[in-house]
């Protein structure tokens, strides 16, 4: 396949994710700048719930690293099946 | 720089819902950009690499957004269609980025980041070819694009009517950060552009 390489690459990358995601943001404390100036204005994050099946790139029961692989294939997948189902028709019109 | 719910009025909540969805129908009316399966995998490789979150000494972090590489490698119109997919599927599936907000995040994300992105890539690239070229364009485009992007956020979570001056305060904060930020934005879009121009220079559209 033409692009084996590129996707063999994205598993790699959502392999090693939780490496960044969850264990390096776990230890530093993952603050953005979004988060400062929220603090600033004293904003609350309102918990809407919409029922994502998999909330904050976890998997519901599973630990936080294997429930990120699992969200970032996942989530790697969805995307790249809906950009391709784009592609089908937008070559057909 | 998702923005979750709660943080926005809900005034301004409709009105970039309206502006999100009102830019996509012009896109794809007036523009009708084509779908590669190129782009279809540059999508799920942004949206792999938005999860590598990237901690920095003094308490903050950030991770690629990616609008810039979207616009360059596939074009504005097409760069934004692909981003609007990855937030839109990042709030629905991940619970990332608010459902009220997903308007605002689309606007900063997949509309701001990617035009003003482009923009700046195409000003450079229009004086600078070969691969320099690209990799300056993709340092100050994906710079450019973060940095807009980040005010543009700061912007929308300052005003409200409860806080009637909250953009003095937001928008330096948003402003201030992603400026220094966006620079590993900027190193990663300039990297990336430079290393597909040399590899396989045709794969960029932009």
């Amino acid at each position: 396949m033409k692009y084996g390489k590129a996707l063999v690459a994205i598993i790699a990358l959502a392999i090693v994710s939780p490496i960044f995601g969850v264990v390096l943001a776990d230890a530093v404390g993952y603050h953005e700048p979004l988060d400062v100036a929220a603090e600033t204005l004293g904003l609350k994050e309102e918990d809407i719930e919409w029922g994502s099946p998999l909330p904050d790139y976890s998997v519901p029961g599973l630990d936080p690293v294997t429930g990120y692989i699992i969200s970032g294939i996942v989530g790697a997948a969805v995307v790249f099946g809906i950009a391709y189902l784009l592609s089908r028709v937008s070559k057909k019109e | 720089m998702h923005i979750p719910d709660g943080y926005l009025d809900p005034l301004w909540a409709a009105a970039t819902y309206a502006t999100a969805i009102t830019y996509f129908g012009v896109v794809a009316k007036r523009f009708r950009p084509v779908i590669t399966p190129e782009a279809a995998v540059l999508a799920a490789g942004i949206f792999v690499a938005q999860m590598l979150n990237w901690p920095l000494p003094g308490g903050t972090s950030l991770h690629l957004v990616g609008g810039a590489l979207a616009a360059a490698v596939l074009g504005p119109w097409a760069g934004s269609v692909v981003m609007g997919l990855v937030i839109t599927v990042q709030c629905l599936l991940f619970h990332d980025g608010g459902i009220t907000a997903l308007g605002a995040n689309l606007l900063n994300m997949a509309v701001i980041d990617v035009l003003v992105g482009y923009a700046v890539f195409k000003a450079v690239r229009s004086r600078l070819g070969g691969v320099r070229g690209l990799f300056l364009g993709g340092l100050l485009g994906g710079w450019a694009g973060i940095v807009a992007a980040g005010v543009a956020c700061g912007i929308e979570i300052g005003l409200s009517p409860q806080w009637p001056f909250g953009t003095a305060i937001t928008v330096p904060i948003m402003g201030g950060w992603h400026a220094v930020l966006g620079i590993i934005e900027g190193i990663i879009t300039g990297s990336v552009l430079a290393y597909l121009g040399s590899k396989a220079p045709e794969v960029i559209k932009g």
